[in-house]
């Protein structure tokens, strides 16, 4: 089932995020945060309903950046239609990459896409084509036609746009054929399979669209950073995905929405307490893995299941005992 | 016409299904029964495609089903209750019974988000014949409930009408009515007669053996993963054989544990 938040809920979200780049001096933070979201929002599709555990989201974030970097660099296109083949480039690269490796199962699975992202990274830093040890620069701006991006604030919008884009459509795919029979895994493979499901190519769909809203994100960053190498694209950043998607509650829309901004908005108050005069510079990357591991354990014990499905359960006080 | 050939299946060194043989005509009710361990769900899981045989074939009208995945055949027309309740708990009864339809639909990611008219017409069909199967299992009222808050009887019969959302040609239904009340058991025992009146062709795996003597028009008995005895209910439960079977050494005292005292009185 999708459980619809309120209708005021969203708008006021919404409305404050539009906001929000017009109050902030610094987009970057921001930016992050959707962009984020962007991704998580495919991951917790991917862990919620396939039940599939991916490490290395980064790897797809890291095609789409790298498309976006070479198509605009080196073959001169449009930065419109870069931002919009991003996505299909890295879904495509799941689907090839998916089959093979969506055959693993559990941790296996889960190490094997961290090691698809160890792969990527060493591919960009050491072929030259990908960018080599220097990376690629000089991305140009974003921009449509005549207009061209000339300061940060746009970017926000995009990235909200981008954001916006997301939900919609996973709010469509959740409630399609494609869609139940997405779910329907997460239940029981053996009768999804028996009720006509290609278990299989399913879960590489799912893997895909993961990877597409991967891709997205990469795609935004390369214009807003404007810089992408095989650096740009740590471990750490792909195991903060795992753990917002499950903070916010695998498998739900807004789940992956509400654990980026969760997580996001704690790992920057943790820097702004660890960068205070006094404290030894060591104390903030200290902190910040503190932080993770505190975060995941103490979401897993009170709520196992993620933010938005705990709270959505106590708003429509659903039976004791029922799965989400 | 389902025909399995001479189908053998070994778990290590214990055969679970030995040259198991068996015809089931269009529109047939077949019951299989046997003892605990006989290898009656090894053999569903066979036809529907869940295990592979070591030898022997399935196939539906002359048409091989050996080399087909479970999703394959189940466009093939072979849907499958299996024992228990399998069901899709984060899905409403209704999604449930629309998941069942996928093998006669079309659509993936792309149609998802864009919904061209043709998805929009199916998802309005699926809808319906999924309400249809519904009401036709009598739990049209349930719809939107979370499949997961359905009493056990009633998550058997919303399997049935996932079975059914595929418009089967051929329906597997492995021990339905165990768990079930009294109650239950008769409406279970009515809906699989009016399904199989409707020209449907059924088999049953079942321990209730007064139940599939009264639905079925032929039976097939397994014993240690073999076919002991195929004929009328009357034929086979007057087959010294299945009586030695169902009631062992043990005589009279191991029949009231195994509900062979059906057999054995008749």
């Amino acid at each position: 089932m999708t459980r619809r938040p309120s209708t005021l809920l969203v708008v006021v979200a919404a409305v404050a995020a539009c906001i929000a780049p017009l109050v902030l001096s610094d987009q970057t933070f921001f930016v992050h945060t959707v962009l984020a979201a962007v991704v998580v929002s495919g991951l917790s599709m991917l862990m919620g309903y396939a039940g599939q555990a991916s490490l290395g989201q980064g790897a797809f974030v890291a095609v789409g950046a790298l498309t976006v970097a070479l198509g605009t660099t080196r073959w001169g296109l449009p930065p419109l239609v870069v931002l919009l083949l991003a996505p299909l480039v890295a879904g495509m690269f799941a689907t090839v990459v998916g089959r093979p490796l969506l055959r693993l199962q559990g941790h296996y699975l889960a190490f094997g896409t961290l090691a698809l992202l160890l792969m990527v990274q060493t591919a960009m830093s050491s072929i030259d084509a990908l960018g080599g040890a220097y990376g690629v620069s000089g991305i140009p701006a974003f921009g449509v036609g005549g207009w061209t991006v000339t300061d940060q604030r746009p970017y926000a919008y995009l990235a909200l746009a981008c954001l916006a884009v997301v939900l919609w459509s996973s709010a469509r795919i959740v409630d399609s054929r494609f869609g139940r029979a997405m779910r329907a895994l997460s239940g029981s493979e053996t009768a999804a399979e028996s009720a006509g499901v290609p278990v299989g190519w399913t879960k590489v769909g799912v893997f895909a669209l993961s990877a597409a809203f991967a891709g997205l994100a990469g795609a935004v960053t390369a214009f807003f950073t404007p810089y992408v190498s095989a650096d740009s694209f740590p471990p750490l950043e792909s195991f903060t995905y795992v753990i917002m998607a499950v903070v916010g509650g695998l498998g739900t829309i807004w789940g992956g929405v509400v654990g980026a901004v969760v997580v996001s908005v704690l790992l920057q108050a943790l820097n702004t307490v660890s960068s205070q005069p006094g404290l030894p510079p060591t104390a903030a990357p200290i902190i910040q893995y503190a932080a993770y591991g505190t975060v995941l354990i103490i979401a897993l014990l009170f709520l196992p299941r993620g933010i938005v499905p705990s709270v959505g359960s106590l708003r429509l006080r659903r039976p004791q005992g029922s799965p989400a | 016409m389902l025909t399995i050939d001479r189908v053998s299946k070994h778990f290590g060194g214990v055969y679970a299904n030995r040259d198991v043989s068996m015809e089931v005509p269009d529109g047939e009710l077949r019951g299989v029964i046997g003892p605990n361990g006989a290898g009656k769900s090894t053999l569903f899981n066979l036809v529907a495609g869940h295990l592979r045989p070591d030898s022997g074939s399935v196939s539906l009208d002359g048409r091989p089903l050996d080399r087909m995945p479970p999703h394959v055949r189940a466009r093939h027309g072979v849907a499958i209750v299996f024992q228990g309740a399998r069901l899709f708990p984060g899905m409403t009864v209704l999604e449930n019974v629309m998941v069942g339809a996928h093998a006669r639909t079309h659509g993936g990611l792309v149609a998802a988000v864009v919904r061209p008219p043709s998805q929009r017409r199916q998802e309005r069909e699926t809808r319906e014949l999924a309400e249809r199967c519904l009401a036709r299992v009598g739990l049209e009222a349930a719809a939107q409930q979370p499949a997961a808050a359905l009493p056990l009887g009633q998550q058997r019969r919303l399997q049935v009408a996932r079975a059914l959302a595929g418009q089967p040609r051929v329906l597997l239904l492995d021990e339905p009515a165990s768990g079930l009340r009294a109650g239950e058991r008769t409406d279970l025992t009515d809906l699989v007669r009016e399904l199989n009146a409707d020209g449907m062709t059924i088999l049953l795996v079942e321990h209730d053996v007064g139940m599939v003597t009264s639905l079925a028009h032929r039976i097939t008995v397994l014993d240690l993963g073999e076919v002991i005895a195929d004929g009328t209910p009357a034929e086979v439960t007057t087959d010294p054989r299945v009586i030695t079977a169902y009631l062992g050494a043990g005589g009279q005292h191991a029949a009231q544990h195994t509900g062979a005292q059906h057999v054995a009185h008749r």
